[in-house]
């Protein structure tokens, strides 16, 4: 149990740094989009460990504990994400409904924080992330209800495996409509443009985040960077048909991040009620038929 | 030993002896109520889990009594509810103009629940329905409004005789009221008759779309101390009545292949369905935090039907860990309310704010209850929902799944408007000075949180129970559960509650070693914040609470009050029939009502003449 564990929490500081650098090289990789030369590579990290080290305010108990029940609810989530087929820490209790109901408690935490700071720009920004989570994840629920009915199991790594079996396509391909919908669903749950809106800089000044700084800050990127880590590999595992090895799984993440990001950077911020809008058209529509075309008529690529 | 006859009729007792205590002395008189409750609880807990529970009746003419498991379930949800409750009493009969009867009424209403749910017989069923009927509709008028107790009734009398309706219907065709006989001797029509009789008896109790009207009305109206009773125990009655109906009989309906349920379950799901998405709208515009947590619980009653109308034993055990998870819940978040509106003497969320600093520790108890009512681990919610799920995508049920999932993440958003508005937020001056709850009040708050954690990491023992009541619904597989290793099998997955809770302890002891070898932070006001270079002196203008959720509201707000309307106009068509039955009989006009007798005794006299 304690080499589980181990296990775990390893996955979860490779979590860290695998998104931490390739958000970094990301940074560069819109920066010669921009014509700009861009920062380094490991920027990021400077940044944290900065953070890290510096003297901040705090606005009570509240506004602490939030932040570590954050961190600690996002470390224990990606605790049980299997990396490879072989590396998964509690193998068999990799279930889907963990990712995305453990990961809320850490949600839970830092709305809890941000709110207890007492700043108004805070509780929109809170506002709207929750808004934004009701608007992505109906969608994203009902193409992944496609997928655990087809595959009949919850388990990533079993779902990962299932699609590497010969004769079955990824996801992503066998369920063509449904894929789309979850990478919508992607951009939305790692709050990429035009789904900012909750972070919104120059509007509500960061939403949630606008009272951290220090250690505080620190935490919370830290938090951020292993939340991102969680859903991209969500949806590698789920639409992309797993890893058989590590390298594999590394190049997949790659892809996906720096294609979504690549997205996010041509297209301005939505408000918040055309978000809501738009999710409950287009891709519920797409997800349901998905499903129906799917489950009721049996027609997989 | 303990017989139902005999609990029933120490409540009835203990419900007098506390009306002429009360009378004296308030104090003492509620802690009449709480010992009595507590007693009640404790012998159901003993007897009841071992099943030795004494059916004879020596006293009680007439009565019968039979021990199931599945009333056992029940009684001992509603029997801990209201022995929880009972310790608000000493600080909340005061406010009321007839403590004594509030304290009676109170006891009263157990005996009925006890009566319900172990009696088998339909007049019984009855007689104790119309029982807790009565004595809630005078409980709920000691609140803040008359009117409500209307509300309530008018609903609840409407799902009283459609019940007694398809008990007559089963007197007609068994020629006795046993349940067991009458629900075995429907076929055909009547099965379909008694089948929507029930579940409209069923849904009014409940509060599910169509018939929720009610419950927002009178959770919001209701006396402080009554509010968790209503959601926590008394609704789940509505629970019971649905259960019978849709797991016990059968109406002739065709099958839809595809999902492999009959049709009539299947828009009984919808209805659920219905009710979730309703609820959870309607509890993310609301502005005061009973009311909110009254839709919330129309949701919930959405889950429970779901669940039930799948036919399903995965499902069933979900709904049944439901119900106790979602008691425990809304007990908790119920009676934190009640505290707060115990000190500051409001539950608008409007009027409130940043009152963790005075009151931590219902706080935590609010916090824990919302987490569990969200779903979210490590608290029972989770269990349940994670269930309800299993049946719901095993059986592809693609557009409820869509209200499912909406219900679950919708839960987040209503559920932490309360927690940012009461308890988070800047501390208002005038709330400066108040003091955290009794601890007469903290006790039972604390047992809950407790238990609510309690049933999210060790389900086990409670699904192990439920196992038992699963064979009295019929020809259902327990669930599998693997005790010694503390897993739970569903259909796509395994679930290990324990290591999830353990997981995440772990990882918050990781994150809370980060933050304390990490430079220590210099405490600042809560008025010490970025305002973007405004200068705001006044701890209301930074306290964003207010139409919470505008953004999202704007999208339905027309939509928001379709049923309050179709509700309206029923009743101004009802009075329009009323007018011209009115205005065609009574008219003041001789000749009119002479026409009319001549019309009718021609009519009656047709053929004859």
């Amino acid at each position: 149990m304690l080499l589980n564990i181990l296990i775990g929490f390893g996955v979860a500081v490779f979590g860290f740094v695998l998104q931490t650098s390739v958000a970094g090289v990301n940074r560069k990789v819109i920066a010669r989009l921009q014509k700009r030369y861009g920062p380094k590579w490991y920027q990021e990290f400077i940044d944290i460990f900065k953070l890290l080290s510096k003297r901040a305010t705090s606005h009570g108990w509240i506004f602490d504990f939030g932040v570590i029940m954050a961190l600690g609810g996002i470390i224990a989530t990606a605790m049980f994400m299997p990396l490879t087929n072989n590396i998964v820490a509690f193998a068999g209790y990799d279930n889907f409904f963990i990712f995305v109901y453990l990961i809320a408690v850490g949600m839970l935490g830092m709305a809890m924080s941000a709110s207890g700071s007492g700043n108004p720009y805070a509780s929109i920004g809170v506002m709207r992330a929750l808004t934004t989570m009701l608007a992505y994840e109906v969608p994203f629920m009902v193409v992944i209800l496609t997928i655990i009915k087809i595959s009949g199991s919850s388990s990533l790594s079993l779902i990962g495996a299932f699609q590497q079996s010969a004769g079955n396509n990824w996801f992503f391909i066998a369920l063509p409509l449904g894929g789309i919908v979850g990478l919508i669903c992607l951009m939305g749950m790692i709050g990429k443009k035009p789904f900012e809106t909750y972070i919104a800089p120059a509007e509500i000044a960061s939403g949630p985040m606008v009272e951290y700084g220090g250690k505080q800050l620190g935490m919370l990127f830290i938090m951020h960077e292993i939340t991102v880590f969680i859903e991209v590999s969500l949806f590698v595992h789920l639409f992309l048909g797993g890893a058989e090895n590590i390298f594999l799984f590394l190049v997949k993440y790659f892809a996906v991040y720096t294609v979504l990001n690549l997205i996010s950077n041509v297209n301005g911020r939505l408000k918040i009620d055309q978000v809501v809008k738009f999710y409950y058209k287009w891709p519920l529509i797409m997800a349901v038929t998905q499903a129906i075309i799917a489950i009721y008529f049996g027609w997989v690529v | 030993m303990a017989s139902i006859e005999f609990l029933i009729l120490f409540l009835v007792l203990a419900s007098f002896l506390s009306y002429f205590v009360t009378k004296i002395n308030s104090f003492a008189g509620s802690i009449v109520t709480i010992f009595a409750t507590m007693f009640v609880l404790v012998s159901l807990s003993a007897y009841g889990f071992n099943a030795t529970l004494d059916t004879t009746v020596l006293y009680l003419p007439g009565f019968t009594f039979e021990f199931t498991y599945l009333g056992v379930y029940f009684a001992i949800i509603v029997a801990f509810v209201y022995s929880m409750v009972s310790f608000f009493h000493p600080y909340f009969v005061d406010h009321y103009k007839y403590k004594n009867a509030y304290n009676m009424l109170f006891l009263l209403s157990l005996a009925g629940v006890l009566g319900a749910f172990f009696t088998n017989n339909f007049m019984q069923l009855f007689f104790f329905f119309e029982l807790i009927v009565w004595t809630t509709m005078f409980l709920i008028p000691l609140g803040k409004s008359k009117s409500a107790a209307v509300s309530y009734f008018g609903f609840s009398a409407a799902g009283s005789f459609a019940m007694l309706f398809g008990i007559l219907i089963m007197f007609k065709e068994a020629g006795s009221f046993d349940i067991t006989a009458g629900l075995a001797s429907l076929s055909g029509t009547n099965a379909i008759l008694v089948f929507v009789s029930f579940i409209i008896a069923g849904f009014a109790k409940l509060g599910v779309f169509p018939l929720h009207i009610w419950l927002p009305i009178a959770h919001g109206n209701a006396p402080h101390p009554f509010s968790p009773v209503l959601s926590g125990a008394l609704v789940k009655l509505g629970a019971f009545v649905a259960i019978l109906a849709l797991v016990r009989i059968s109406p002739a309906s065709s099958m839809i292949t595809a999902i492999g349920l009959p049709f009539a379950h299947y828009i009984i799901a919808l209805l659920g369905a219905a009710s979730i998405v309703f609820g959870t709208l309607m509890a993310i515009k609301e502005d005061d935090a009973k009311k909110l947590l009254a839709y919330s619980s129309m949701s919930h009653g959405g889950y429970i039907i779901v669940a039930f109308s799948l036919l399903d034993s995965v499902a069933f055990a979900g709904g049944f860990y439901h119900i106790l998870a979602h008691a425990l819940a809304s007990a908790g978040a119920f009676m934190a309310i009640a505290a707060v509106a115990h000190r500051t003497g409001t539950t608008k969320m409007s009027e409130l704010g940043g009152i963790i600093h005075k009151m931590p520790i219902t706080y935590v108890v609010y916090l824990v209850a919302i987490i569990s009512m969200a779903g979210i681990p490590p608290m029972g919610g989770f269990i349940s929902k994670w269930l309800i799920f299993q049946a719901v995508i095993d059986k592809g049920l693609i557009f409820i799944s869509i209200a499912v999932f909406f219900g679950s993440i919708g839960s987040f958003l209503y559920v932490f408007r309360p927690l940012a508005a009461l308890f988070l937020g800047q501390e208002f001056p005038q709330f400066k000075k108040i003091k955290e709850a009794p601890i007469l009040m903290l006790i039972p708050m604390v047992i809950i949180t407790l238990l609510n954690i309690y049933t999210g990491v060790f389900p086990n023992g409670i699904l192990g129970f439920i196992n038992k009541i699963l064979p009295e619904l019929g020809n259902y597989a327990p669930l599998v559960i693997n005790s010694p290793a503390l897993t739970i099998t569903g259909y796509n997955g395994v679930l290990h509650p324990t290591l999830i809770a353990g997981v995440f302890g772990f990882g918050v002891v990781v994150a809370f070693i980060i933050f304390i070898l990490l430079k220590k932070s210099r405490q600042v006001g809560l008025m010490d914040t970025y305002t973007a270079a405004n200068f705001i002196h006044t701890e209301e203008l930074l306290h964003y609470s207010v139409d919470f959720y505008a953004p999202l509201e704007r999208l339905y707000e027309k939509q928001a009050t379709i049923m309050t309307d179709f509700y309206d106009a029923l009743a101004n068509k009802v009075k329009e029939i009323g007018k011209l039955a009115k205005y065609l009989f009574m008219s003041k006009y001789v000749e009119v009502s002479v026409f009319w007798i001549v019309a009718i005794l021609a009519f009656l006299l047709w053929g004859e003449i």
